[in-house]
């Protein structure tokens, strides 16, 4: 079942360059889908866009059949339905977490969906455990680490249980065991039938997160699409859009690929 | 002479640094008061409610009273709350003293005047003359000021910021005003954050020291471009709040329960403002 269909969709911020010129994909039900691109591709503006914060000046976006525009999330019921069936993460979670204390800000997005009470303590304590956020329950977000940030920020999102998650670089400036920790959680979430669209530089994580890899090119439309197999080992697809370099100098004699965007 | 030139460039550049960093941590400390609102204090254990109705009691008593020792016992009561509400009074007196000359000298000086305030003269400095109506109007309005900024930190510091927000609604504040005012509080941070982060970027890139020329000129460039990244910043706090089904009602983790000791103190609070305001 098709959850999310983009046709043809424009977007420029205020005063600056296009961010996105002319993207279709579809998103599946239940699929793992990684959006990856050089900087300024258009990733983070296309979850916005999904995430129903910015709307499309040309072409759609369609949720479950029903297009994604001001007027629809105007409309009480339907903005209710989206933002428990749909989470976001932030790629800077000091964006994401406003809230005084840790278990305020995971609790946040439940209570503004008005589940009740007893729901929300039950889920903010499971999320915690999970997380390894006992002891930080009660502390203000902004004390945290970054990679203390980034987990309360998932947890955040979670707690809203939604049907879709929506990932900003979530591995971005991590130490290699924060990262697992957040890659062996992002597993979870797909076993527990999640949809995820993840945007990302870090093509390691590629083959673990994802079924379907869309390839975002320097000019802000779709450069490919296919499974992250067909993605990795197509290089000069990869060196084309700025997602990886060869190195000009050669230490060794042999050319040398680099990951990174 | 080279030696002593830069030892007072590096203070003066030293200066710009310890302002900046004296600035934001006080903006932190006065702002973010989320741990003396946690301590177990007289006023942090009230109902954020009755606390919010008890202090706008004694601000209306502060408006309507008449005489100076009024005023000055209303002000008294503020550092003795502070005390009994554990806060440091050091700590306190700094954070209300250092607002009233903000909100109060510039307007009550020139009141001092015969040209703003006719009758007897008390004083004269050169070919002004201060009233006695000019200066018993200016020693009200900086009394009033004092005691009314006093009662707005206590308020500040003893409350959570989430329950002062939802203790605001429940007395009818309108939400849009409400809203706002959660937003500012968490961009204000950001803000922070931001001006710390900008400044040791120019630090890294300076070097240690800056002339105090340079450094003023440097704080000027960003001024703009911060100005940018934060109105940036703001936009994208409101959209991480829209995600997470905000929909413009604040709904907080508190539930507020009045307890009989809430009752109590407002009856006290009740009395003691008819009683001052009624003083002769």
């Amino acid at each position: 079942m098709t959850l999310f269909e983009c046709r043809d969709v424009h977007y420029a911020y205020p005063g600056r360059v296009p961010a996105l010129c002319g993207v279709d994909l579809t998103i599946e039900t239940g699929t793992r889908v990684a959006l990856i691109g050089a900087n300024g591709s258009g990733k983070s503006t296309l979850l916005s866009l999904l995430d129903g914060l910015a709307f499309p000046q040309r072409g759609s976006i369609r949720f479950a059949g029903q297009e994604l525009t001001e007027a629809a999330l105007q409309d009480e019921a339907f903005a209710l339905d989206f933002r428990r069936r749909v989470g976001l993460v932030f790629q800077n979670p000091d964006v994401q977490l406003f809230c005084p204390t840790v278990r305020e800000d995971i609790a946040f997005g439940p209570l503004q969906l008005g589940i009740d009470a007893a729901t929300i303590e039950r889920r903010v304590e499971a999320l915690a455990q999970e997380f390894h956020l006992e002891a930080l329950l009660d502390r203000p977000p902004h004390r945290l680490s970054v990679g203390e940030k980034r987990k309360v920020a998932f947890a955040t999102a979670l707690a809203i249980e939604p049907e879709v998650l929506l990932l900003d670089e979530p591995t971005a400036g991590l130490d290699p065991r924060t990262a697992t920790h957040l890659i062996e959680r992002l597993h979870d979430a797909v076993h527990q039938g999640r949809t995820m669209v993840i945007a990302t530089h870090d093509l390691h994580i590629l083959a673990d997160i994802a079924d379907v890899v869309y390839v975002f090119g320097q000019d802000r439309r779709l450069a490919a699409s296919g499974t992250p197999e067909e993605i990795l080992t197509n290089h000069d697809l990869l060196e084309a859009n700025n997602l990886i370099h060869t190195h000009t100098r050669h230490i060794h004699d042999h050319r040398q690929y680099r990951w990174g965007g | 002479m080279c030696d002593k030139r830069r030892r007072g460039s590096g203070l003066a550049g030293d200066f710009v640094a310890r302002s900046i960093r004296g600035a934001l941590t006080f903006l932190k400390e006065a702002v973010f008061a989320e741990e003396t609102a946690s301590l177990p204090g007289l006023l942090q254990a009230l109902d954020p409610r009755v606390k919010l109705a008890s202090v706008l009691f004694l601000l209306l008593a502060t408006m309507f009273a008449r005489t100076l020792p009024v005023l000055g016992m209303l002000y008294l009561v503020c550092p003795l709350l502070a005390v009994l509400s554990r806060l440091r009074l050091g700590f306190f007196l700094v954070r209300t003293w250092v607002f009233i000359p903000l909100f109060s000298l510039a307007i009550a000086i020139p009141a001092l005047f015969s040209f703003v305030s006719p009758g007897k003269i008390a004083a004269s400095v050169g070919i002004f003359h201060i009233t006695q109506p000019g200066l018993r109007a200016a020693i009200f309005f900086v009394g009033r000021v004092t005691v009314s900024v006093s009662l707005a930190v206590l308020l500040s510091l003893t409350t959570r910021h989430a329950a002062l927000l939802k203790a605001l609604r429940a007395f009818g504040v309108p939400q849009i005003f409400v809203m706002i005012l959660g937003i500012c509080h968490r961009y204000i941070y950001l803000f922070v954050e931001l001006v710390e982060h900008t400044y040791l970027a120019i630090r890294s890139r300076s070097g240690a020291r800056l002339h105090h020329w340079q450094g003023r000129r440097v704080v000027a460039w960003n001024i703009g471009q911060l100005w940018a990244r934060s109105c940036a910043l703001n936009e994208q706090v409101y959209g991480a709040m829209l995600a997470r089904g905000f929909r413009g009602e604040p709904m907080t983790l508190d539930r507020f329960r009045t307890q009989p000791r809430d009752w109590v103190w407002l009856a006290c609070v009740t009395f003691v403002c008819l009683a001052l305001t009624t003083l002769r």
